[in-house]
């Protein structure tokens, strides 16, 4: 019985389902808490449990999947490339707030994690919550933390931050559109960068230019410190 | 053949990436050093937006769904999450404010300081 789930169609089929009802959801009640992503990861896990289907034989398909995480990372330098001229004319002010914002995300997580009294791997998993996943999980693999813990938090930031942008901008009285939209690919990569398109065109340009510049900083850091 | 080329181009370079991180002494993800290889290449003339447009865009506008796999795996670490769902939750929610300020103020700081550098040069 368990081989009919072990072939990799099964985890591609699933994952696409589950997805693809999360899409319809979201569109029917036109609200970022419900995330396609974030409902797909729920529902395809509720399956699985229910029906007592081991990750292992998922994995069949979901690897085939996990496997374009890597040329999809890789392209977001189109974008960045698109948007070579502002990052040409503002680099300076693009580096720095980029640099202050994740090292304050990484000195952010670190404290509350002594604070709140978790390990050292649960601490190494959180530090790199505030960039897009693929790099996240590369970071937290290379330094001995949980990926899947990495995952969710990166995930979770990233609704989050698409969620508290509008009144992120706000409160912090952030009228110019590229310091917003740095800000919030800052603080919520890919996931928030939707957003960012939402309130803007250059909100959306900087926050997937800020994807990529922290990408990049985040890495070089925990490489240097952790 | 467009689409498999684009494919081609794309998977080969991601392919140099990981050999590339192989040959590090130094832990730096793949995906990294493929985005950095690609822009490279886009602003030698190396290759040519249209050479990969199709595929980059499809992979771009899907990126959330490469994703799903990655989140399922946190069923194997349920027990985790079960005991440290509060912190996790807290720290999520704090960093995420406090990141967002401290990249918007030292943007706006860094701006405020490059227009007076201006002004004072032209008067």
């Amino acid at each position: 019985m368990s081989e009919i789930f072990a072939s990799p169609f099964f985890g591609i089929a699933l994952s696409v389902l589950t997805f693809w009802i999360g899409t319809l959801i979201q569109k029917k009640l036109k609200s970022v808490l419900f995330n396609p992503l974030l409902i797909a990861i729920l529902l395809t896990s509720a399956v699985l449990l229910i029906f007592d289907i081991p990750y292992e034989s998922y994995n069949e398909g979901g690897s085939v999947i996990n496997m374009f995480l890597t040329p999809a990372t890789a392209c977001l330098a189109v974008s960045i490339y698109t948007k070579i001229k502002i990052l040409q004319e503002k680099w300076i002010p693009i580096v720095v707030g980029c640099t202050v914002g994740s090292l304050a995300s990484m000195g952010s997580v670190w404290l509350l994690c002594r604070l709140f009294g978790l390990d050292e791997a649960m601490t190494v998993s959180l530090i790199p919550k505030s960039v897009t996943t693929p790099i996240a999980m590369g970071v937290c693999e290379a330094n001995g933390g949980i990926v899947p813990v990495t995952v969710i938090a990166v995930i979770f930031t990233g609704i989050l931050g698409s969620i508290l942008a509008p009144f992120l901008i706000r409160v912090f009285r952030v009228a110019d559109p590229v310091a917003a939209g740095l800000a919030i690919g800052t603080c919520s990569h890919a996931v928030g960068t939707s957003r960012a398109l939402e309130l803007g065109e250059t909100e959306g340009a900087m926050s997937g230019l800020a994807i990529g510049v922290c990408g990049i900083i985040t890495v070089l850091v925990s490489m240097l410190l952790l | 053949m467009k689409i498999i080329k684009q494919f081609g181009i794309i998977f080969s370079l991601c392919w140099i990436a990981v050999v590339i991180e192989k040959l590090l002494p130094i832990a730096f993800p793949a995906s990294v050093i493929g985005m950095l290889l690609l822009l490279f290449c886009l602003l030698t003339g190396v290759l040519k937006i249209d050479h990969i447009r199709e595929k980059s865009d499809f992979l771009l506008a899907n990126m959330a769904f490469f994703f799903v796999p990655a989140g399922v795996n946190v069923i194997n670490y349920l027990d985790i999450l079960k005991e440290n769902w509060l912190p996790l939750l807290l720290i999520c929610v704090i960093t995420t404010v406090v990141t967002f300020a401290a990249a918007a103020y030292s943007i706006r700081l860094v701006m405020i300081l490059q227009c007076r550098k201006k002004g004072v040069r032209h008067e």
